[in-house]
């Protein structure tokens, strides 16, 4: 198994004081699907982000595909987020426009400055953005304005969008989270998928702990900006769980025996 | 009596004050009710220390009436013909629309600087302040600045006024910006895409309802303006012959006809506003 993506020593420090990440060290193989999960507030949006550097990280070092990223600006920044897909809680599409409009945006890294402004995408991309979405199920609202689609709909629109990027990562932050629980199901699936077929390798972050131990392969318990578990899920113990959410944890209904039960009998 | 009644909740059974205030005493509710007093008290002090220069209120008013009869009622063409008309109404939607049309191009590229989410504080500091300083003169003043420099003219008022519209339009578009959702920009950011792609991409189509009604109010207040420069910069069209025929010729026959041209143009703009407005919300 190659890595992916190490992180080392890394921490984060916001201008108001707010110690987010703190000496948080991982790494991810090519192709695994890894779920980060905690508390709110525990710091896993920013751990997402230092790793695209949306937000830049004060100490440490991300190394993404055996280089060293940290000190990356401008150009080849650029190229390296083309290598990164992110999805998002809110979906973050520009809701004006069409399905196929918002999924070719997943091109811009790779265009110049002028046509990637105007908008002109070659026939290329253009049959990439319906197969993918085709393979996502929305080959119908292909040109419907996103504002017109459902919760669910627009997070495969990001999904699409993240995808045509030809990414190595994708990092989803709580992509479920605005969802009902069958949209959710069928996201998941998406993303597992991707994970099994394309060989993408995702970092998910979750707010649902049984949801991140039926698909994950791997899990990272993160808490007051610290690592306190990293681990198989079948090694995640009630004490782990406590440790990732505080006292909080009996408020989570969670029951981890329960749940292993579930999985030995699929087996 | 009905046998069961549902309980209710009597102020015995709350901790809640006697009184309850819907309204907390802060600093902006200070500011807000000591303006309004200070103008009730200045409005007040007004109406009694008018210099009304002996005028009698009833016979004045009555007279007023009498000269917005005759302006109203029986306009008519002397020092000009309608096709004349025509084409000073058509001189003055020209001026209007040229300083819309420059305010809105300088203005757009100036409110990417001016928004907050596009650029750094500082910039964006400097800009608006700027920007702010030019608001707070009015167009008519520009005007006659420049008009030192091109002499009273269409020249001055098309500078004039294209400097305030492009101050006004850096403040209504950046404000636009600056409401699009964080994320909007943030998903952009991370496909790789440059600053200028997320703007035309995103910010844009994002922005474009605002931008536009923003536009078109500004286009209805310059059309406003384009008839005052014509009577007090020289500036021509409609307001030129409205001054001519007002200040000139005493003739208020024919500020009527004018007064009918500039109403109808008036609210063909505001039916068109309201067309666009509703087309492009869809
Ligand atoms: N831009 C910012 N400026 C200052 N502090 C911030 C900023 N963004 C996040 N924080 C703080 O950093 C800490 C971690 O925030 P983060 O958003 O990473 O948490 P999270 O685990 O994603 O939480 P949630 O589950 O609610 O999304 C929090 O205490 C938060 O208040
Ligand atoms: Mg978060």
């Amino acid at each position: 198994m190659t890595t992916l993506l190490e992180m080392k020593h890394v921490s984060k420090k916001y201008g108001n004081g707010t110690v987010a990440l703190s000496d948080v060290n991982f790494s991810v193989n090519e192709g695994e699907f890894v779920s980060v999960i905690g508390p709110s507030g525990a710091g896993k949006s920013t751990l997402l982000r230092c790793i695209n550097k949306m937000i830049q990280a004060t100490d440490g070092e991300v190394i993404f595909d055996s280089v060293n990223i940290s000190g990356f600006k401008g150009r080849s920044l650029r190229k390296l987020r083309t290598k990164i897909g992110m999805i998002f809680q809110n979906y973050n599409l520009v809701e004006r426009l069409s399905v196929i409009e918002n999924v070719l945006h997943g091109r811009l890294g790779y265009k110049s400055m002028l046509s990637g402004s105007l908008g002109l995408f070659t026939n290329d991309e253009k049959q990439q953005a319906y197969h993918l979405l085709e393979m996502l199920g929305l080959k119908e609202q292909i040109y419907q304005r996103c504002d017109q689609l459902s919760g669910g709909q627009k997070q495969r629109v990001g999904i699409a969008r993240a995808l045509i990027q030809n990414p190595k990562l994708m990092l989803c932050d709580e992509p479920i989270a605005s969802l009902d629980p069958s949209s959710a199901k069928t996201i998941m699936d998406h993303l597992k998928n991707i994970s099994d077929s394309l060989k993408i390798t995702v970092l998910i972050n979750l707010h649902q702990v049984d949801i991140a131990m039926n698909y994950a392969d791997r899990i990272i318990g993160v808490s007051k900006g610290q690592i306190v578990f990293n681990g198989a899920p079948s090694q995640l113990t009630s004490g782990d769980i406590k440790t990732i959410y505080g006292s909080d944890a009996s408020n989570l209904m969670i029951n981890i025996e329960n749940h292993d039960r579930v999985k030995v009998a699929e087996k | 009596m009905s046998m069961k009644e549902p309980p209710r909740i009597s102020p015995a059974m709350t901790s809640a004050p006697a009184m309850i205030k819907t309204k907390k005493l802060t600093k902006s509710n200070i500011v807000i009710r000591t303006t309004m007093t200070v103008l009730a008290l200045l409005t007040i002090y007004g109406f009694f220390t008018f210099n009304n220069q002996n005028l009698k209120f009833w016979p004045s008013l009555m007279a007023t009436f009498a000269n917005f009869k005759t302006v109203f009622i029986q306009p008519h063409f002397n020092h000009f013909t309608f096709s004349q008309a025509v084409e000073g109404v058509t001189v003055t939607l020209a001026l209007g629309l040229l300083t819309t049309i420059v305010g809105a191009v300088v203005a757009f590229f100036l409110s990417l600087l001016a928004a907050e989410n596009l650029t750094n504080k500082t910039t964006s500091n400097i800009v608006k302040t700027i920007v702010a300083i030019i608001r707070a003169v009015p167009t008519v003043l520009w005007v006659l600045i420049f008009a030192i420099a091109a002499g009273l003219g269409s020249v001055a008022a098309v500078i004039g006024m294209s400097f305030h519209s492009i101050s006004y339009l850096t403040k209504a578009y950046s404000e636009s910006f600056e409401e699009i959702d964080e994320g909007a920009i943030e998903a952009l950011k991370a496909t790789g895409a440059g600053w200028w792609q997320i703007v035309f991409q995103s910010i844009v189509p994002n922005a474009l309802t605002s931008l536009i009604s923003w536009t078109f109010m500004r286009f209805e207040v310059n059309f406003g303006v384009a008839v005052a420069m014509g009577a007090a910069a020289g500036a021509g069209g409609i307001g030129y012959e409205m001054f001519m025929a007002g200040a000139f010729y005493f003739d208020i026959r024919e500020m009527g006809t004018i007064t009918y041209f500039i109403l109808a143009i008036a609210i063909v703009l505001e039916i068109l506003s309201t067309q666009i407005k509703a087309r492009i919300r869809i």
